[in-house]
């Protein structure tokens, strides 16, 4: 397999901000590439580099085998985008949208029929074709979106957060889709998102972004064998700003048998209950030990809760905090919520 | 140009499903015409003036007479009469009048005797136009008080001034056609070019077709393309209701309507790449608004549109040699009052071919390709 998307010591900076730091990887044809992580991570700001929508500082970046900067026209038409943000125009129809796209590619009139009928049958809006796009549901437009992106028949398709806003039907449609053109198309996928499921679902490597960096690349299920103990118990307590008996019910925890290991965060909010994450073998015996330490030292348990471990352990164990933590959205403030998408997340 | 074309495709549909724009475009010009041109009318009309006749005499009774003639014809001035002299001041000063005419006592007595005869005119000066307007209007009445009558034949001994009027006479309603033309062309090139580019921006759309093959130059040009079709079109839908409206007597035929369809493309191909350059980074459609009221202020008004350049300050006078719209008022009035043939347009068509040209440079080197 040759690589599709090889990236070397990449970095994005504005100003003093690096919102890709020294990133280096790269994507074997045919391969679904994920790269997740928080908002403001810099995983948009890695796909606008690779796309040719915004320029990098440092480092080197090939898509197809084309340098992004110096060769950005051959890298534009060997690969399809879907952005995060909604992209078609609400003022004309699917079928404009799509054979307006088409044109962008110089796709030959007969070619641009047949493939417009083709995606538009296999994203289920051939009957919807003539009408406006602002009479779409968020989910057809996604669909619609993702059909735009593979007009030209491009190697590579890149998605930045495929579902996000979308409900959970609508995002298994888009996920059973893109399986389906990964098939049929033998397409290589590099895509951005924050849904540990998605992630899973969908790809054949994950990188764990955060402030800027990889901080882990490898497999789901690699990804998962990291975290010792396959159960987790989750047990939210009262917040302890003093920080003294939290501190020691975690170190008495962590020397139970049964306990591989103890992480504390918030749940993503600053000012939260402390939450903690403890990984655990055998998670339905260790609860009612678990309690019993926890009310003894006079801890108010909030909530308590057992699961098995996802992608969002994952992330926990490697940064210690929940990926659902939100990044800070930018705002002009010379002219009020204008600005905010040149800087990326 | 595949590529180009279905930029221009994608502009010209989304233009055409929000007609409330088109219609803006047409409507704001065609509403200025009928307000500015029924409002000012060139000269001042129905000023109203109190005439206080103290005196009863011939002379105050000629006075009163050849200020009635006043108002019978050009009528500057609606006159009516008081007794009361101080109440004629107070009605001055409450702005109910534009001013008050005092004829004292024994004014035609003072006029028999030859002992310095003289009336007293207060007028509200804070209307500097109104004020000028009524004083020349009295002084006309007063100019041959003392004439008893106004002989039939002229005196041809005496010397005359003969004007002769080279062209048609132009209401200043119709005179002020072209401008509205004008002005249609800037709204045009306000809401379609460069404006969709902004709105892309605004809403992410230009992310997705950024990605694609298209070029800077097939953006700009796709949008000039677009942007100068719809604003042709609402141009001279603009110029058939000024010419509808206004009675306008158009000069020349097949030949003119060439020369203004070349002056009206070549004036919006201008603008559009003007705005191109100044909303090359804008992308929020409140800067536009902002933007756009001020430029059609220092655009449109010292273009001679509306008042002849020749009577503006020199530092106006100066600026206006730069503006394109001064060249396409010119050139719209040469051949729409005047039947003027090429050369006559020749000085306006190679400034406003030179500023397109420049613009469309600038604003293709000066469009960013990436987010």
């Amino acid at each position: 397999m040759t690589d599709a998307i090889v990236v070397k010591e990449l970095v994005k900076r504005y100003g003093s901000l690096s919102a890709v730091d020294h990133i280096s990887f790269d994507v074997a044809s045919g391969e679904c590439f994920g790269s997740l992580g928080p908002n403001g991570a810099g995983k948009t700001t890695l796909i606008r580099v690779l796309t040719g929508l915004i320029r990098k500082t440092e480092g080197e970046a090939f898509v197809s085998g084309y340098d992004v900067t110096k060769q950005a026209d051959h890298v534009r038409r060997a690969i399809g985008v879907v952005s995060q943000a909604m992209t078609t125009d609400l003022d004309l129809s699917g079928w404009e949208n799509l054979d307006i796209y088409a044109r962008y590619y110089e796709v030959p009139l007969k070619a641009r029929k047949a493939r417009i009928a083709l995606l538009l049958d296999l994203i289920g809006l051939a009957s919807r074709a003539g009408d406006l796009v602002a009479t779409y549901s968020g989910g057809m437009r996604r669909r619609l979106e993702i059909a735009r992106g593979l007009i030209h028949r491009p190697k590579i398709l890149f998605l930045d957060e495929p579902t996000i806003g979308l409900d959970p039907q609508s995002r298994r449609v888009v996920w059973e889709l893109l399986q389906q053109f990964r098939r049929e198309e033998q397409l290589t996928i590099f895509l951005t998102t924050h849904y540990m499921d998605e992630a899973d679902l969908l790809c054949d490597r994950i990188a764990i972004i955060d402030n800027g960096k990889i901080i882990a690349l490898d497999t789901p299920e690699n990804h998962k064998k990291e975290i010792p103990g396959s159960d987790i118990v989750d047990v939210t307590l009262e917040r302890d700003d003093t920080n003294e008996g939290i501190e020691t019910i975690i170190a008495e925890m962590e020397t139970l048998p049964f306990v591989h290991q103890v992480i504390r965060h918030s749940g993503g909010q600053e000012s939260g209950p402390d939450v903690l994450n403890i990984y655990s073998d055998n998670g339905a015996q260790a609860i009612p030990v678990l309690m019993e330490r926890l009310q003894a030292r006079g801890m108010k348990i909030l909530a308590m809760g057992l699961k098995q471990q996802t992608l969002e352990d994952v992330f926990i164990h490697y940064t210690g905090r929940s990926i659902r933590s939100e990044g800070g959205k930018k705002v002009s403030y010379l002219i009020g919520a204008g600005l905010p998408r040149r800087w990326g997340n | 140009m595949m590529r180009v074309w279905a930029f221009v495709e994608r502009d010209l549909r989304k233009f055409i499903r929000n007609p409330l724009a088109m219609l803006s475009t047409i409507l704001l010009p065609i509403v200025y015409l009928l307000i500015i041109g029924n409002a000012f009318q060139g000269t001042l009309k129905h000023l109203p003036l109190a005439v206080v006749d103290q005196d009863h005499g011939p002379y105050a009774k000629r006075m009163s007479d050849r200020l009635r003639s006043i108002e019978a014809g050009p009528n500057t001035i609606r006159v009516i009469f008081e007794h009361d002299p101080a109440f004629a001041e107070a009605e001055v000063r409450s702005g109910k009048l534009k001013g008050a005419l005092m004829i004292p006592p024994h004014f035609s007595r003072d006029i028999l005797r030859g002992t310095g005869p003289q009336l007293g005119l207060l007028l509200d000066n804070t209307d500097a136009v109104a004020a000028s307007a009524l004083n020349q209007a009295v002084s006309g009445a007063l100019a041959f008080l003392e004439v008893d009558s106004v002989p039939i034949r002229a005196d041809l001994k005496a010397p005359r001034v003969l004007p002769l009027e080279l062209y048609r006479r132009i209401d200043y309603d119709a005179s002020i056609v072209p401008g509205a033309v004008i002005m249609s062309i800037f709204m045009g090139a306000m809401i379609t070019g460069a404006f969709n580019l902004v709105m892309d921006r605004y809403l992410g759309v230009h992310e997705s077709y950024l990605s694609t093959p298209l070029t800077r130059r097939d953006i700009v040009l796709g949008i000039m393309i677009s942007g100068v079709l719809v604003t042709t079109l609402v141009g001279l839908f603009v110029l058939g209701a000024g010419i509808w409206l206004t009675g306008l007597p158009v000069a020349g035929g097949a030949t003119s309507f060439l020369a203004v369809l070349l002056v009206i493309v070549l004036t919006a191909l201008g603008l559009l790449g003007m705005m191109c350059i100044f909303l090359a980074r804008v992308d929020h459609p409140r800067i536009v608004g902002l933007f756009g009221g001020f430029l059609n202020i220092i655009l449109f008004f010292p273009s001679g549109a509306v008042y002849p350049i020749e009577s503006f300050p020199p530092w106006l006078r100066s600026f206006t040699r730069y503006n394109p719209e001064t060249y396409a008022v010119h050139a719209l009035k040469s051949i729409l009052f005047k039947g003027a043939q090429w050369d006559a347009i020749q000085g306006d068509l190679i400034f406003l071919g030179s500023f397109t040209l420049i613009m469309f440079l600038l604003s293709t080197g000066m469009y960013r390709r990436t987010l």
